[in-house]
């Protein structure tokens, strides 16, 4: 009772949910599993000390808020420090769900293993030695209360498939993959999924005749999927408010600055009906659009309640995996369209590097370096593309390319993904339009 | 959960399994957290859930839940999925009850009955350490104890219980002054034999050190890399070619290579789930096969791929005892135990005239997983000159090939370290692409 006295904040999350997966591999199924899940987070704050609780199963809330609270209070007696404000909220309106057309719920699955054949069989064009197709769908039900008197629930369907094929010559092997989510069965009529599929086994056998170049610094042109993974790696993680907090961005003091090419606008939208859509975050805080960079100028962080009360600002960017701690996330992250053409663009970097897709990438947010790799590229010369190449990373100094962007393109296009941080992944996605940057550090042989 | 193990499993024969599986996994994991110099929140996590694997006429179903109420529901839906399958001629069947080794120090009582005000304890000494240096602070780190219990049940009589505890600590250093540089250091152990105060000064020391990084122009030369960093290197670019899952469809890079000469012929590399105390230590693997040493590379030689029991079965060899899982929401696949490098050790900085030292990498996981290749920015790089470091590198990208590196070893240091599961010393690359 008396410790209950000094926690003047608490809420739980409730997470109900089931997940299918299916593997098709080399033309065999691998594994179809079921999940069934159920369990909860609970947060209290105890003066500037979080106690956190997540318990799986069944669950009894009441004793959860205790046992949380009991945290936040021996935290706060033994390193008192500086009480921790949250930003306020209204209850948030849940009114912009995705509309799902097919329910995969109501979708056989002989018929999903069907489907994963066929789309196998358009990846295994000639020369492709190995495939492989995954199938994801779940549906949770999320549900939030707080001691503020927030009390709010939505529900989310998600599915989708990745495909990968392998060819290998000499003992040269090389990968192509591509992968679509998005929210109703309907994604595979949509989407056209065995197009796709032919052009990952397309991609691998490619890769094959492809060069590894020699690295250097040069200018290249990015498409929409690896500058896409820029906006996200690069600019976004240094623009959470918890690193900066942290005094770990080099974005830290930098709002009203001209921090990038007025070319460059890059906007975080959870409200848009792409895969790191939600209505409201982890804290019950409505979904809401934000610039983090207009015109060049650095113009707001990501926040949860905590961070928008110390620094000022909007929440609506705190989000969790499953029972864990909310931390602030991006959800749908895009460099914004300029009006350049491609052609246009080619002949701007002139004599340099086309560089394609993205196998990951990682961000250093104190020092502003970031690396990540393409999946494969096109030399450029006299503002034409040549020959194919693989193995190049590109990596680079944030702020020096932000402002080396010399055209933005107007094909702005989105792709789903996972990104990870503090040990948990959220759905997410990213994009942009082409983008020409006069100079970046390539990585080759 | 615990309780209806047992239960589920006769469940599971009841809907018609022909062989069934219960893996039942629980952890109650305790963390104190700082976010600069101050400790920020204390989590308590409780996980617990069962995975079952139901054989019908040789295809596989699994689900899973951590819900008692689901449980009945989730051992149906495994049967069922298993019935829609076609039979799989490449299943052999569940492991049967073997020899199991006796092994020691994956469980330490001091761990599990940890207060919060002893974790609170450990998490200060790490923001403490760091402040032994002036000119650094700490931007976020943490202290965590675990316990965890396992339980594997199967129809042909396999019934292995195993509990383990670890701690680990993290912290990570920004400098204050002149230019930025940052670095980091971690632990992870079975026990509480870990100097957090010290992780927190090396950490500091590290970026101090980093401080006032130089250019350096692209070149070939001997690279060292600390076992951070050559850890993330084999993990990512190596270990996936050594899958025999990996090997048997396709995608591996040592398809056809056993018995082949591939490394330096000094070198031996083990995968071994009995090491005294190792984070990847267990009396049997994720599905029940005995734990075992197992030699993946002798002398430079490739003698074996690593297995679990589906694709031994499918290869007509033996488990390695390498299947693993990472919850009991997936079913068992191939998995690294404690994998140890091992090369003649010597101080290796002394012994180079010049060359870049590497703490640490960012983009391993960008690697290509089966050919090996690898492209990486290298962090806390520093050159060295007449056998001893020299000055910090600003930047610097680090490509190369797993499979050509492990010919390339020339030297390894004194240093052996945990790395989770990896153990190794630094090791020493000759001829190594770097552009600065």
């Amino acid at each position: 009772m008396s410790i209950m006295q000094d926690i003047k904040f608490y809420d739980c999350r409730v997470i109900e949910g089931s997940s299918t997966s299916i593997i098709l591999d080399n033309g065999k199924i691998e594994e179809i599993s079921r999940n069934f899940s159920r369990g909860a987070g609970v947060r209290a704050l105890c003066g500037g000390s979080w106690g956190y609780t997540a318990v799986e199963g069944e669950i009894d809330l009441k004793h959860g808020v205790e046992a949380a609270s009991k945290l936040a209070f021996s935290m706060n007696a033994n390193t008192p420090k500086e009480d921790v404000e949250l930003a306020a909220v209204n209850p948030p309106k849940i009114d912009n769900l995705p509309e799902i057309r097919i329910d995969p719920r109501n979708v056989a699955i002989e018929e999903k293993v069907d489907l994963l054949k066929s789309i196998e069989a358009s990846a295994k064009v000639e020369g492709v030695s190995s495939t492989r197709v995954i199938y994801l769908e779940s549906e949770f039900k999320i549900g939030y209360r707080s001691s503020d008197g927030l009390d709010c629930a939505y529900e989310l369907l998600n599915v989708g498939f990745a495909v990968s094929a392998v060819a290998s010559e000499n003992g040269v092997y090389q990968a192509g993959r591509e992968s679509r989510f998005g929210y109703g069965y309907e994604l595979f009529e949509t989407e056209n999924v065995l197009e796709l599929a032919g052009r990952a086994g397309n991609t691998a056998v490619e890769l094959l005749k492809a060069k590894t170049p020699k690295g250097g610094e040069m200018p290249v042109l990015l498409n929409q999927e690896l500058a896409g993974v820029f906006a996200h790696e690069a600019v976004g993680h240094a623009s959470e408010a918890d690193l900066v907090l942290e005094g770990d961005s080099i974005l830290e003091n930098r709002i009203g600055e001209q921090i990038a090419s007025p070319l460059i606008t890059i906007i975080d939208d959870p409200t848009l009906h792409e895969f790191g859509y939600y209505p409201f975050d982890a804290e019950g805080s409505q979904s809401r659009r934000t610039e983090i960079i207009r015109d060049g100028i650095f113009n707001s962080y990501l926040h949860s309640r905590e961070t928008a009360a110390k620094l000022g600002g909007t929440p609506g960017n705190c989000r969790a995996q499953g029972y864990s701690m909310p931390v602030v996330r991006m959800s749908n992250t895009f460099i914004d369209n300029g009006d350049a053409r491609f052609e246009e663009m080619l002949e701007e970097v002139r004599d340099g590097m086309y560089l394609i897709g993205s196998r990951g990438g990682q961000v250093n947010t104190g020092e502003g370096i970031f690396q990540f790799n393409a999946e494969k590229g096109y030399m450029i010369k006299n503002g034409e593309l040549t020959e194919l190449i693989r193995d190049v990373s590109l990596s680079g100094k944030i702020l020096e390319i932000l402002n080396h962007v010399t055209l933005v393109g107007n094909d702005l296009k989105m792709t789903a993904g996972r990104c990870g941080k503090a040990g948990q992944l959220v759905p997410v996605s990213d994009g942009s339009p082409h983008i020409a940057i006069s100079k970046a550090l390539v990585g080759g042989a | 959960m615990y309780e209806l193990a047992r239960k589920a499993l006769k469940m599971a024969e009841k809907a018609g399994a022909e062989e069934a599986e219960i893996y039942y996994a629980a952890n109650h994991s305790t963390g104190v957290n700082f976010k600069k110099d101050s400790l920020d929140n204390a989590k308590d996590l409780f996980s617990e859930g069962i995975g079952i694997r139901a054989i019908v006429n040789g295809a596989v179903g699994f689900a899973s839940t951590n819900s008692a109420r689901e449980l009945e529901n989730a051992v149906k839906v495994a049967v069922a999925e298993a019935r829609v399958r076609e039979n799989d001629s490449d299943w052999v069947g569940l492991p049967s009850n073997g020899k199991y080794p006796t092994v020691s120090g994956i469980f330490d009582k001091k761990v599990e009955t940890l207060e919060l005000e002893e974790c609170i304890g450990y998490a200060m000494a790490l923001v403490e350490g760091t402040k032994e240096l002036p000119g650094t602070r700490p931007t976020s780190g943490g202290f965590t104890r675990a316990k965890g219990r396992q339980l594997i049940l199967n129809t042909n009589g396999i019934e292995i219980e195993e509990e383990s505890t670890a701690v680990s600590g993290f912290v990570d250093v920004i400098t204050v002054n002149g230019q930025i540089s940052t670095a980091y250091d971690f632990a992870v152990s079975r026990s509480l034999d870990i100097d957090f105060f010290a992780l927190g000064k090396n950490a500091s020391d590290l970026a101090l050190k980093s401080n006032g990084g130089i250019k350096i122009e692209a070149q070939k030369t001997d690279v060292i890399f600390h076992p951070f960093a050559f850890s993330d290197i084999l993990e990512n670019a190596l270990a996936p070619s050594i899958d025999a899952d990996n090997v048997q469809k396709g995608r591996s890079g040592l398809i056809d290579k056993i018995g082949e000469e591939l490394a330096a012929p000094e070198l031996c590399i083990y995968d071994d789930g009995l090491v005294e105390a190792g984070i990847e230590t267990s009396v049997s693997d994720d599905e029940g096969i005995p734990s075992q040493r197992t030699t993946v590379i002798e002398k430079g030689v490739l003698k074996t791929y690593l297995y679990d029991s589906y694709t031994a079965g499918k290869a007509g060899v033996k488990s390695t005892g390498n299947g693993s899982r990472s919850s009991y929401t997936s079913p068992p696949s191939v998995g690294l135990r404690n994998f140890i490098v091992d090369y003649p050790r010597t101080d290796v900085i002394a012994d180079t005239h010049s060359g870049v030292f590497v703490n640490t990498i960012i983009g391993a996981h960008t690697a290509n997983s089966i050919s090996g290749d690898f492209s990486v920015e290298a962090r806390n790089a520093f050159t060295i000159k007449d056998g001893a470091l020299d000055k910090p590198i600003k930047s610097l990208m680090i490509s190369g090939n797993a499979f050509e590196l492990l010919k390339h070893i020339t030297g390894a240091g004194l240093d052996v370290r945990k790395v989770g599961g990896t153990i190794t010393p630094s090791i020493r690359i000759s001829d190594m692409s770097v552009i600065g």
